[in-house]
């Protein structure tokens, strides 16, 4: 009973520091292939799919999650609610068990839109001034 | 020795990234083959004890390596497989399994189903335990997630349904059910603790397959970066047959019990920590008239922070319970070793990520109590006094 009772204190801890999640894309946009049959996405939406929860777009074409390292880092951290190597362990668990595909990690903001641009159901997060060519730009709602 | 070659023959490119590697079997426009691997090999030395293998000479007997690969051939399918192999002490002995081999359906966000052999959810870390690039730690808190067990409570033949439900204001609930085949295998932990537990004469003959039924829920609160889990799982039937050498020869024997698991999970994630908290609790309940029940509970708090890209720390402390061996209980009788009652476990671990494809870690770990050690031929003489454990370990990973 003591170490229950231990154990529940500390939960309890988590709740009291916790704090509610705020952000927003600021200077960047969501970009996805021009096959992806949304043109909107909300932040609980986005959210979903950088956790892995949404693994399949309206149509049935899996979600591919593109990362840029430094790019992203910021926004990726507002839209998962992890750093970029908490987020690396967080899919490398889902991979490694069966239960995801691994985000793939692009060299810069070029190669980013290209990748999204030829990869059906890829998604990303580019700076909001990259030359954006063959995608669609997800409105945030 | 596969794995040191390996880590070997990647150091030797001097490569700065090895990606996940995509094949197109079915030609250019079909689906892509993704393929992933790792090796790991690690080090254990203990003072006092063999832990975990011949520790207390310094021990290399602790290696795991996969390969797995994973497609989508229709839309919301993909399928996907894993092969495996370890050598944690005794346990495994590089044999190859297939850990994993499934197909997934998922209709949508609410609900998907998968078959096949699949990995069973338990806690934060059952389903990956193996997996030593998904975490800080060298060695998991041992009470809850044994290294030496992972064939009989990793994976299983059978199904999973699973979702997640919004759960709007309050934050979303994620499931997991399963129900499916257990398939231990005779070079594995669980074979080396049922034969510590036999009589000095006895000989395992056969651990059967039981189903195993269970489940797993997932909370993630309006907390941002908390959840909290809650997980079980009931396996009717588990049945082992061993012999023993009588005055009148051999005598073979069934030992049949019901295994209940239940385990509840907590784990918080606020800038560069990360903490948690579980517990969990197994009762293997015997059919056989004259054998007792026995029950057992760990439990462990940890924290970790991340520093930057190459390096993070982390710190737990754990206690593990064998209530058989509490002063008055069954398995004192036995083995009448007081000190297995109980084991407690202060560890401190560095990661270094050396480059994203290669990794080394440090452990170093204080503990009291012998209820893990599980070895009593290497173990003859256990008290509880203070014992110390250092363990090393690298992974390569693509």
């Amino acid at each position: 009973m003591r170490n229950i009772l231990r154990n529940i204190a500390f939960i309890s801890a988590f709740f009291l520091a916790g704090v509610l999640h705020a952000g927003s894309l600021t200077g960047m946009v969501v970009i996805a292939n021009e096959g992806v049959g949304v043109d909107h996405i909300s932040a609980a939406a986005l959210r979903n799919v950088y956790t892995g929860r949404t693994t399949y777009w309206q149509g049935g074409d899996h979600v591919v999650i593109a990362v840029c390292d430094g790019m992203t880092d910021e926004a990726l951290n507002e839209v998962s609610g992890m750093d970029p190597s908490e987020f690396r362990t967080f899919w490398q668990r889902l991979v490694f068990s069966g239960r995801g595909e691994e985000p793939r990690t692009a060299a810069d903001a070029n190669d980013l839109v290209k990748f999204v641009a030829s990869t059906k159901g890829a998604i990303a997060l580019v700076p909001s001034d990259a030359q954006l060519k063959g995608v669609k730009t997800l409105v945030m709602n | 020795m596969l794995p040191v070659l390996l880590l070997v023959l990647l150091a030797a490119t001097g490569a700065d990234s090895v990606e996940a590697a995509d094949w197109s079997l079915f030609g250019p426009n079909g689906p892509a083959i993704e393929f992933h691997g790792f090796a790991s090999q690690g080090f254990i030395g203990t003072t006092d004890y063999n832990y975990l293998g011949d520790s207390k000479n310094g021990s290399f007997e602790f290696t795991e390596f996969g390969l797995n690969a994973a497609f989508n051939p229709f839309p919301r399918t993909r399928i996907m497989a894993q092969a495996f192999s370890y050598d944690v002490g005794d346990a495994g002995r590089y044999d190859a399994v297939l850990d994993y081999a499934l197909a997934e359906y998922t209709f949508n966000d609410y609900f998907g189903i998968r078959a096949g052999r699949i990995r069973r959810p338990q806690g934060i870390y059952n389903d990956i335990q193996d997996v030593d690039l998904a975490r800080t730690f060298i060695l998991l808190p041992q009470g809850v997630y044994d290294a030496r067990y992972r064939d009989f409570f990793v994976s299983l033949d059978g199904v999973d349904l699973f979702g997640t439900l919004p759960l709007k204001q309050a934050g979303s609930l994620a499931y997991e059910l399963y129900t499916g085949v257990v398939r231990p295998s005779l070079d594995g932990g669980l074979a080396l603790q049922v034969r510590n537990s036999l009589p000095i004469t006895g000989r395992l003959d056969e651990i059967r397959s039981p189903t195993i039924f269970g489940g797993q829920l997932w909370w993630s609160t309006p907390i941002d970066g908390l959840r909290l889990g809650a997980s079980g799982g009931f396996v009717p039937g588990f049945d082992y047959t061993f012999t023993v050498e009588g005055p009148a020869g051999p005598i073979r024997l069934d030992e049949k019990s019901d295994v209940v698991i239940l385990q509840y999970s907590a784990e918080y994630l606020w800038k560069a920590w990360t903490f948690q908290n579980e517990y969990e609790f197994q009762n293997s309940d015997s059919d056989t008239p004259g054998v007792p029940d026995e029950s057992s509970f760990s439990w462990y708090v940890s924290a970790e922070y991340r520093f930057n890209k190459w390096i993070a720390a982390g710190t737990y402390y754990t206690e593990s319970y064998n209530e058989s061996f509490k002063p008055g209980g069954a398995g004192t009788g036995a083995t009448n070793y007081p000190s297995d009652a109980n084991q407690r476990d202060a560890a401190v671990a560095v990661r270094f990520d050396l480059t994203d494809w290669w990794l080394f870690k440090v452990e170093g770990h204080y503990l009291r109590g012998t209820d893990l050690l599980e070895d009593n031929a290497s173990n003859p003489i256990r008290h509880d006094n203070p014992w110390w454990m250092l363990d090393l370990k690298t992974t390569v990973s693509f």
